[in-house]
């Protein structure tokens, strides 16, 4: 309620007295004035309560968030939730007996916060001292460009860790990291293949295969659920040592270029040994080449991506396949007269081996008129199905993911002469994988085996591609060849080996074939009476120069090494010598 | 009542106004700023360079400015407080054209000697106009919708232009104390009741637009926010600083590790060790007790800017008193809350104690203010 500020009773009364009425208003504004301020203050007061009240509340929790967090235990940041995003657990991969092929290894990874830096020009003049590899400079520039974050080794040894600790940088920074190792270097290389990091992290990183097993298995290997169960391979690292020791100088002696063999066991399959030269070490994979023909790096699996005409090897598959389908037996006689016209075709033998030869003396003798008139008798179409059957069809199921990538060569159109040229090795390009495992399948009692490189107990066998007479008279036709064959530089003492040689012209990258460069390879099996393994051993351009002439076939080049192969490997494999007593009966009985 | 109506005779002049200045203030001004220097050599690893030397320079500047401040008369400030925040503002827009790119944001006015940030002397500038402002306005006036939204107005158009650099943290700072002072000077509850509906709304529609094409806070506004509900979320992310820092305030447990022996800070656990976060070294290192004495000294110097608040007559040197003070306030409780996980981390200094130097310079030139405010504030009778 307002009092007016000319209240006209009192101003009445004031002009009565004669008084000015102004003073009274004045009065009474000053009076509303004060009062005003005084509501005003008071509000104001009222207010700044009201604040210092929330101050106070604000004061008192702070100081109890204080004391709580002071009387609570410091707590280390759970890494887990982060961590977890990254795995980088991954299994081991260990041979048949268990010894280690590839591991992990922890290290650690060094790298930089710029912005953190104390000394930057320092810091990067020491790095370049610890690490030859780095330059200095560069490395300056990176620092000061004003980067956050960037990465200087991604795994560093022990010594290096120290060495960079003692430049006491507060902005290089150190993180833990899973490195895979293969304590044996480049004894399995092609297989095992290599790994490197994925999705990096300064507290881990994920290590994947990039090719071998490593790749084609890499979801098994990186299944948290297997981390602590190692692969176990079907190598056997001691025969793979032996076997890349002989190969490696056996190369050499050869003047050959690359070289490659596969030793496996006829019955299960499994890959005991395999390797392809030159090779690599996993360890520090080379890049791939960027120019040139891919089959020259070393990261090229001859034994499984090097598909090539591997000539008369391939000769006992078609005459086994005539002796399964009840067409010849191994004394039947064919006619070698040569040369055979096929059209405009002309099939010659290497060397003229008179008007008719036995079954057995057709492959002993390696004569491809003999063989391609087998091969007429058996047809395209049903050739075709046996070599299907065999697996030379279609890429082998190996667990390499190169494997998949190496399909056989096969004629567009598999016309009579294409079926008279494959029948002795020609017209087909394979591996020398497929070779092995077709020889498995032919010479284990016929049934057909998968190449695997997993140790496996006791595998089911495989459909039956054979009869068991047939594998027998197979084997025995390839123990002659060595006994009084083109493989004659393959006898090892006490292991009956058997085999077949087979020399293919490399074909050039323009069409046609070189006349000098070939591809030799020896197909064995021992021992031939009750096979065990067969062994695949290829040369790539070998030239055999003891004698007058370079000798380039593979009874001179091939099977030397293979035989010395055999003879240090088959101890290993724990197989006895046997001293073959009747060995000429046998062999006479089995000829006629 | 304005300043006219002073029985000036009263005010002291000349050099004598030296013994009149809030003197308590200034000692308390020293000591948080000691504690600071203490603080950046400890997180330098014990080393006066890079920090703690520049910021013992730059507080004796603003000692100097302070000083300067607090013998020009209150009622000059008044009188050009409009002016102060209209070039304040200016320098706001400057910053969007020839501003410095810092941490994401741009905030900085390169002035070659000085790196200065506007949006630091906003918050005095603010406070200072609505100070004025209310002194001028009639007390009937205030609650009048019209004489309201005038001040709302002059508080949003420097919060706007702070937002969009952006610098959440600051924005916050500038609606908190110009709503601080409104409140102060009578503003009735109605509207704040008001505020306080349409901010919930606000904040639920912010939220609602996380992840919507019209999003309007940047991603790692949203992150940090996560963070605040839940550091453990993203303990090496966004929630690394909060989790540091508890482990620090942890460790310090009720003493402390003791001068020079912190280990979250100093090992480079957190990144704005010397800026936003130097709290938790000296949590680390001097404990709880450490702790709770910088947060008294605050406290007091909040105690003893309403004290002379209350004796004064004036609406102009009342309001601004408590605006300065209260904008210390929102300093120290935001950033100590941000830093023990109460608040969600929005970047707000430790005043007088985090390295950097417009936040310095600017605080110390209020307290000047409120010197000024002080020392010639009518006396006797």
């Amino acid at each position: 309620m307002r009092t007016p500020l000319r209240p006209l009773p009192r101003i009445l009364e004031a002009r009565a007295r004669g008084e000015n009425p102004d003073a009274i208003e004045r009065e009474n504004l000053r009076l509303r004035r004060e009062s005003q301020r005084d509501r005003s203050r008071q509000r104001a007061e009222g207010r700044l309560t009201v604040l210092g009240m929330f101050f106070v509340c604000a004061f008192l929790l702070i100081g109890f968030r204080m004391g709580a967090l002071a009387a609570s235990e410091p707590e280390e940041p759970r890494l887990l939730a982060s961590a977890s995003s990254i795995s980088a657990t991954r299994a081991d991969i260990v041979d048949r007996n268990g010894r280690v092929l590839a591991t992990n290894l922890a290290t650690h990874s060094l790298y930089a916060h710029p912005q953190d830096m104390v000394d930057p020009e320092r810091a990067a003049r020491e790095l370049g001292r610890i690490f030859p590899d780095m330059d200095a400079e560069a490395l300056l520039r990176r620092f000061t460009d004003g980067r956050k974050f960037m990465w200087i080794k991604k795994t560093i040894s022990p010594e290096q860790r120290q060495a960079v600790h003692d430049i006491g940088e507060p902005g290089l920074l150190f993180g833990p990291r899973e490195m895979r190792l293969y304590p044996n270097g480049r004894l399995a290389a092609h297989i095992l293949g290599g790994a490197s990091f994925g999705r990096e992290g300064v507290h881990s990183a994920e290590v994947i295969g990039v090719a071998g097993i490593e790749k084609a298995l890499d979801e098994r290997l990186r299944d948290p659920a297997h981390a602590h169960e190692p692969l176990r391979l079907s190598i056997d690292l001691t025969v793979q040592s032996a076997m890349r020791r002989v190969l490696e100088g056996g190369m050499k002696l050869m003047n050959a270029k690359g070289a490659a063999a596969v030793l496996i066991e006829v019955d299960t399959g499994q890959i005991v040994s395999m390797m392809s030269l030159p090779d690599f070490d996993p360890n520090d994979r080379p890049r791939p080449l960027t120019a040139g023909d891919a089959g020259d790096s070393p990261l090229f699996n001859r034994a499984v991506q090097g598909v090539y005409e591997l000539g008369s090897a391939m000769k006992i598959v078609t005459v086994a396949q005539a002796m399964e389908a009840g067409l010849v037996n191994p004394s039947t006689t064919i006619e070698t007269k040569g040369p055979l016209t096929w059209g405009r075709f002309r099939i010659r033998d290497f060397r003229n081996y008179g008007p008719e030869l036995s079954v057995t003396n057709v492959v002993v003798k390696s004569s491809n008129i003999g063989t391609a008139r087998i091969a007429m008798m058996i047809g395209a179409e049903r050739q075709r199905a046996f070599l299907d059957s065999l697996g030379l069809l279609q890429p082998t199921p190996v667990e390499l993911i190169e494997a998949a990538g190496a399909a056989p060569l096969l004629p567009p159109r598999w016309s009579e002469i294409s079926t008279m040229t494959i029948s002795y090795g020609h017209g087909l390009s394979i591996s020398p994988l497929h070779l092995a495992a077709a020889y498995a399948s032919l010479l284990n009692g016929g049934t057909r085996v998968t190449p695997t490189l997993l140790a496996q107990d006791a595998p089911d066998p495989g459909p039956r591609v054979v009869s068991e007479t047939v594998s027998e008279a197979a084997a025995s036709m390839l123990r002659q060849v060595v006994v009084r064959g083109t493989a004659s530089f393959g006898e090892v003492e006490g292991y009956e080996v058997g085999g077949k040689t087979g020399t293919a012209d490399k074909p050039k990258p323009s069409g046609g074939y070189y006349d000098e460069k070939v591809i030799a390879t020896f197909a064995s099996v021992f021992p031939a009476s009750d096979p065990k393994y067969v062994l695949v051993l290829s040369l790539d351009e070998p030239e055999e120069t003891s004698g007058e002439e370079p000798r380039r076939t593979a009874g001179w080049t091939a099977v030397p090494v293979a035989a010395e192969v055999i003879r240090r490997v088959a101890p290993l494999l724990g197989l006895r010598p046997a001293v073959e007593q009747d060995g000429e009966t046998l062999l006479s009985r089995a000829s006629n | 009542m304005s300043y006219l109506e002073y029985t000036v005779a009263t005010v002291p002049s000349g050099a004598r106004k030296i013994l009149y200045m809030n003197w308590p203030i200034v000692i308390l001004l020293v000591t948080v700023a000691c504690t600071g220097f203490l603080m950046l050599y400890s997180v330098a690893g014990g080393s006066m360079q890079p920090w703690a030397e520049p910021q013992m320079k730059r507080f004796l500047l603003g000692l100097l400015v302070m000083f300067v401040v607090a013998m020009v008369p209150i009622w000059f400030w008044r009188n050009v407080s409009a002016l102060a925040y209209l070039v304040s503002l200016t320098l706001l827009l400057a910053v969007e054209f020839f501003g410095v790119t810092g941490m994401g944001a741009q905030r900085w006015i390169d002035l070659g000697f000085f790196r200065l940030q506007p949006s630091e002397l906003a918050k005095i500038t603010l406070v200072m106009l609505l100070a004025a402002y209310y002194d001028w306005l009639p007390v009937e006036r205030v609650s009048r919708p019209l004489w309201v939204l005038l001040p709302i107005t002059i508080i949003l158009v420097p919060t706007a232009i702070v937002l969009q650099q952006p610098d959440l943290g600051t924005a916050l700072l500038l609606l908190a104390g110009g709503g601080i002072v409104m409140f102060l000077a009578g503003v009735s509850w109605l509207y704040f009741g008001a505020v306080a509906a349409a901010a919930g709304g606000l904040v639920y529609t912010v939220l609602a637009s996380r992840g919507t094409p019209w999003q309007l806070l940047k991603d790692y506004q949203f992150r940090r926010i996560d963070t605040f509900l839940d550091p453990a979320s993203d303990p090496l992310g966004s929630g690394y600083h909060i989790t540091q820092s508890k482990i620090a305030l942890g460790s310090g447990g009720l003493t402390g590790r003791g001068f020079m022996q912190g280990t979250q800070s100093r090992l480079n656990f957190l990144p704005e060790k010397h800026t936003d976060f130097i709290f938790t070294t000296l949590a680390e290192e001097f404990g709880f007790i450490g702790s709770l004495s910088l947060l008294s000294l605050y406290g007091l110097i909040i105690v003893f800017c309403i004290t002379s608040a209350l004796a004064m007559r004036d609406r102009f040197s009342a309001l601004l008193t408590l605006g300065v003070g209260a904008t210390l306030f929102l300093y120290f409780a935001i950033n100590m809350s941000m830093v023990m996980g109460l608040a969600p981390v929005v970047g707000v200094p430790l005043p007088l104690v985090s390295y950097g130097g417009s936040a310095m310079l600017v605080l110390m030139a209020a307290f000047g203010l409120v010197q000024s405010a002080h020392v010639h504030r009518p006396r006797g009778r």
